[in-house]
């Protein structure tokens, strides 16, 4: 049913329904009482997705469209421009049309704003049962044809001008903004409508990157398309509706790829088996890889792998501990994933690592696969130990340095003497190098002092500089108004000598 | 002799439109398969260049014509904001210069005829108010005769605008650079424009006098069809 309230507020009411005024004398717009007709609001019947995010259409309850019989004069406008009012400007139109709010182009302010809004809608309702062009309102208007056209679209993205009440109305090109959200949106209404055909239309204006380029039209696809993995076809939306495709394709074998939203799309087994695949034959060269594993960019098909179980190793490469818990959790993905034989799981273990940057870790990583996993872990230990005992060794013999040099004058003859004496040759050694080390310190911030100074004076010069030129210039400035003052002073007698020598002349002549 | 001046006025200024607003004013004038179609809009050179396509495709959509347009259309759109570009560098005077604008327009059934002086050293000037003014004041029913006068007004005052780039560079070449600007004098830079101390000097009064009144008066005419008809014809008979 419909529901007839007008708009609290919001639109003009009157009384009774006039006719359609004369458009040649259209009444000078005090809108609030002389309104030509109420204005009613619609609730559209289509999804609420259409509807933007300022208003809240939740279910939107069904209803007929208006038959236009008794109330001629009614207009429509559909629920989620209720805001609308002749005499205020909405928060939307503030954030959809900002161009007219900042200041920017001194022919862009609100006041103009209002005009062209206030006029085109009014043009329209004048006959709302005709759609008005952008080049009637355009001829009408004064103004520059851009503002013109931005505030057209506006409203008739926002149904407030040729809004023709039928549920079927697609939505139209948004703001440059909105673009890929309501396309999306749109494109998720319909796969196959004509819909998506404007949308991709509309969007292919838009400026992504395209990523796919469909095979029929040799277009870039960018909203939506259609693959076909059994011919590895792909096709954009419109020539999916054409059947623009081969002969032996069906359109059932095809299926719908949202670009949008592959990003977060989950990758499947088979992607990621052929990730590994590629990355095993390729190595570093992403490029290649992801032509193998086929419809991901290279920095999915990175960030993809770094977020594999076994990624981690690319971290921290110096934790063999980590390395081989990760080669377990390898073990057991790979071993899920491939149950047939170990034989790939060790190739994939090897993978890894084995085109990794460092051949040192790929070394170590070949052989500890080839070795198992107890052989490595306890060789590991045992590397590690060792290295803690060198570094203690090396700081055990630092502290006895220390000691070295006094215990050398008391004891020369010890059998440790010859250690000593290295070791305190050693750190005399490290405390001359020590002394050298501050030394050029200071000299060096003496340097970097005196540049310092040196420069503080040329600014103070500088500065004493610009005062004398200032006083100069004033001095100049002063100089030329006298030198005007005079000039008009001589003209003004000069031109009251010619005056009188005119009237004078003027006298003789008439007498 | 003359007054000189202040010296504020004789240094040249940036080129633009000396309106408030940089608007461009744009004529199209296209015939294709003998389907003429002739416009007049302000432009706003601050659009990216996307816009002139946008525009020129929902034109021919909206009128409905062949899509040979589309491609002229921004072509020549494209050419004039070119040339307003390359004028765009380069200097102009902008010294006491006071224009007659003169509007001589039939739209649709109107019949506009004025003639009005113009400071073109006042760069607030805004030629659209003054045209939604003319058509308030005078009771203007045609809606479309608001933009004729505005890109009348702005039109001739590009001409003006260009006329004085183009005279400041022959100056300063004749010139050779010695003296600089401040020494030209007035009356060169622009033929048309009036001297002020002539007008509003000491002689005169800045009542305008009675027999100048008809002229500056401005004449709104509605016309019937049979009389725009033959105005029309007798255009079509002068261009060709």
């Amino acid at each position: 049913m419909a529901a007839q309230a007008p708009a609290a507020g919001d639109t003009p009411s009157s009384s009774t329904a006039t006719p359609p005024p004369n458009p040649q004398s259209l009444p000078p717009p005090n809108p609030a009482t002389t309104a030509p007709s109420p204005v009613k609001v619609e609730t559209p019947s289509t999804d609420s997705k259409v509807t933007p995010a300022a208003t809240a259409a939740a279910t939107p309850p069904p209803k007929p469209p208006e038959p236009p019989a008794t109330e001629a004069d009614t207009i429509h406008i559909p629920r989620y421009s209720r805001w609308f009012s002749w005499d205020n400007i909405h928060e939307c139109e503030l954030r959809l049309l900002p161009e007219f709010f900042d200041g920017k182009f001194p022919s862009r302010n609100p006041q103009v704003y209002k005009y062209y809004r206030d006029s085109i809608i009014k043009l329209y309702r004048q006959n709302p049962s005709r759609k008005i062009t952008f080049t009637d309102a355009r001829r009408t208007l004064v103004g520059d044809v851009g503002s013109i056209r931005k505030v057209f679209d506006f409203l008739e993205t926002w149904g407030l001008i040729n809004y023709s009440g039928l549920a079927s109305s697609k939505p139209l090109k948004w703001d440059d903004k909105e673009g890929n959200k309501s396309s999306s949106g749109a494109a998720s209404q319909g796969g196959g409508s004509s819909g998506s055909n404007n949308v991709a239309e509309a969007s292919g204006s838009s400026k992504e990157t395209a990523k796919r380029v469909c095979n029929g039209c040799k277009s870039v696809c960018t909203i939506a398309c259609f693959a076909c993995d059994k011919y590895n076809l792909t096709l954009c939306a419109r020539c999916y509706v054409r059947g623009n495709y081969q002969v032996g394709v069906s359109s059932s074998d095809f299926r719908r790829v949202e670009i949008n939203e592959e990003m977060k799309a989950e990758w499947t087994e088979k992607e990621t088996l052929h990730l590994l695949e590629g990355i095993m034959h390729y190595g570093d060269d992403w490029r290649k890889v992801a032509q193998h594993v086929g419809g991901r960019s290279e920095k999915e098909c990175v960030a993809q792998f770094i977020k594999l179980p076994f990624g981690e190793e690319f971290v921290d490469p110096a934790e063999m501990e980590s390395k081989r818990n990760a080669m377990e959790n390898n073990n057991a993905v790979l071993g899920a994933e491939t149950p047939s034989s170990s034989l790939p799981n060790k190739r994939m273990c090897l993978t890894p690592l084995a085109d990794a940057s460092n051949p040192i870790m790929a070394q170590a990583a070949f052989l500890s696969a080839l070795a198992g996993v107890e052989v490595t872990e306890a060789a590991a230990q045992a590397a590690l130990t060792t290295l803690s005992e060198m570094d203690y060794g090396v700081s055990r013999a630092g502290s006895f340095s220390n000691h070295a040099k006094p215990q050398e004058a008391r004891l020369p003859s010890n059998g440790d003497g010859g250690l000593n004496a290295t070791e305190g040759a050693l750190m005399e050694a490290n405390s001359q190098l020590e002394k050298e080390e501050q030394d050029l310190e200071k000299a060096i911030s003496e340097i970097a002092e005196v540049q310092m100074k040196r420069i503080h004076d040329k600014i103070v010069e500088f500065e004493e500089l610009d005062i004398l030129m200032e006083k100069e210039r004033q001095q100049l400035d002063q100089l030329k108004n006298m030198l005007f003052a005079d000039q008009l002073v001589l003209s003004i007698y000069k031109n009251k000598a010619r005056k009188s020598g005119e009237c004078m002349e003027e006298n003789a002549r008439s007498d | 002799m003359k007054l000189l001046p202040s010296s504020s006025s004789r240094t040249p200024v940036k080129f633009r439109i000396p309106t408030a607003d940089n608007l461009v004013p744009i004529r199209l004038d296209i015939e294709i398969d003998g389907q003429r179609f002739k416009d007049a809009f302000t432009w706003n050179p601050a659009d990216p260049d996307s816009e002139v396509v946008v525009f020129a495709k929902r034109t021919v959509k909206d009128l409905k014509l062949p899509p040979a347009f589309i491609t002229q259309i921004a072509q020549s759109i494209q050419s004039q904001l070119t040339d307003f570009r390359s004028y765009e560098g380069q200097d102009m005077y902008a010294g006491e210069k006071i224009v007659p604008i003169k509007l001589d327009l039939r739209v649709n059934h109107s019949l506009i005829k004025d003639q009005f002086l113009w400071d073109m050293n006042n760069f607030e000037s805004d030629p659209e108010e003054f045209a939604r003014t003319f058509c308030r004041d005078m009771d203007i029913q045609d809606p479309e005769v608001g933009p004729a006068i505005a890109f009348a007004i702005r039109e001739q005052l590009y001409e003006i605008a260009i006329q004085s780039v183009t005279s400041a560079r022959e100056s300063r070449l004749s010139k050779k650079g010695r003296r600089g600007f401040d020494y030209s004098p007035a009356i060169k830079s622009s033929g048309i424009s009036l001297d002020l101390v002539k007008y509003f000097g000491h002689k005169s009064s800045v009542v305008r006098k009675r027999k100048d009144w008809d002229v500056f008066e401005p004449i709104v005419d509605i016309l019937s069809s049979e009389e725009v008809g033959a105005l029309e014809a007798r255009e079509e008979r002068n261009a060709r």
